[in-house]
């Protein structure tokens, strides 16, 4: 196998972790929202740190062997393309670490509730259908599907 | 905006819909297997069941068909010579993972009327094996050999 290809088939492991860890952590951020026990929602949001480690590792993977592979098959860096997805990788990872942190904070409350007798609380039920936090994730998502476009018709290329 | 988009052929849209299917499709099953290996070490807890058999369901098995839905866009769409190794892999993950996927349902939906069960680790068990199996087709599929 070449460099390229070695290349190639690292950046988009990285991207199917980086896709699929956010599809992780939207499907157990939706069952905590439908969930009223704080155990229960205590559980769905530890579980969500699997997805949580996907989107570091794909993250990093993807923008880390993306630039080197812009450099190694001769794109220019200045391409439409390239710095589109660069700012879009930005605005995403912003929007999920910001939104993730009403999350964090949520599950500690979750925990918390767990171990106080473990009643349902308007308190954790607002924390976690927290509207701002979920329209991050939204941004977050978005923006991650806007740098899938990217790649694919190449603009600017 | 639009201008810069407008050498877009079908395959590109075939493509784009492949992908999109395949990573929605890992991520789906990683929350199954996530979620069955969880009720299977907490059986106490009858929504994990649930959620894995709504997740399969709900988002897996839809993703499982937009991903083929590509495949077979794409391959009209090229003109693709030859019967290269990669295609062969990707082709014998897809089919007989909608089998593993179809009996994972099964199993999910039984193990949610009976949380207690052995259903559990089979669930966990074809999940795990599916989320294998799609690595080494990403792998192939992208690096070509």
């Amino acid at each position: 196998m070449s460099l390229y290809e070695w290349l190639l088939g690292v950046h988009i492991t990285g991207a199917f972790l980086l896709v699929g860890g956010i599809v992780v952590t939207a499907v157990f951020n939706v069952f905590a929202g439908r969930t009223e026990r704080p155990s229960d929602v205590a559980l769905f949001l530890r579980l969500q740190m699997i997805g949580v480690v996907g989107i570091g590792v794909g993250a990093l993977t993807t923008l880390v062997i993306g630039l080197w592979l812009v450099h190694e098959v001769g794109y220019g860096y200045g391409e439409f393309w390239v710095w589109g997805a660069v700012l879009l990788w930005v605005v995403a990872m912003a929007a999920g670490n910001i939104g993730g942190r009403s999350q964090a904070a949520a599950a500690q409350l979750a925990s918390r509730l767990a171990a106080e007798g473990d009643a349902p609380s308007a308190e954790l039920r607002a924390a976690v259908r927290d509207r701002r936090a979920n329209l991050l994730f939204v941004l977050s998502g978005s923006a991650t599907l806007l740098v899938l476009v990217l790649m694919i018709w190449k603009p600017g290329a | 905006m639009l201008a810069v988009f407008q050498d877009t052929g079908s395959e590109k849209v075939a493509l784009f819909l492949h992908i999109l299917g395949a990573v929605v499709l890992f991520g789906g099953t990683v929350a199954v297997a996530t979620l069955a290996w969880a009720g299977v070490r907490l059986p106490d807890r009858p929504l994990l069941p649930r959620a894995s058999f709504r997740t399969l369901l709900a988002l897996v098995i839809p993703a499982w068909i937009v991903m083929r839905i590509g495949a077979g866009w794409i391959e009209s769409a090229e003109d693709i010579e030859g019967d290269p190794t990669w295609i062969g892999i990707g082709f014998i993950v897809a089919e007989p993972g909608l089998l593993i996927l179809l009996l994972a349902t099964g199993f999910a939906f039984w193990w949610s009327r009976r949380p207690t069960g052995w259903q559990g680790r089979v669930v966990a068990g074809l999940a795990t094996l599916y989320v294998a199996a799609l690595a080494v087709a990403w792998w192939a599929m992208s690096t070509k050999p």
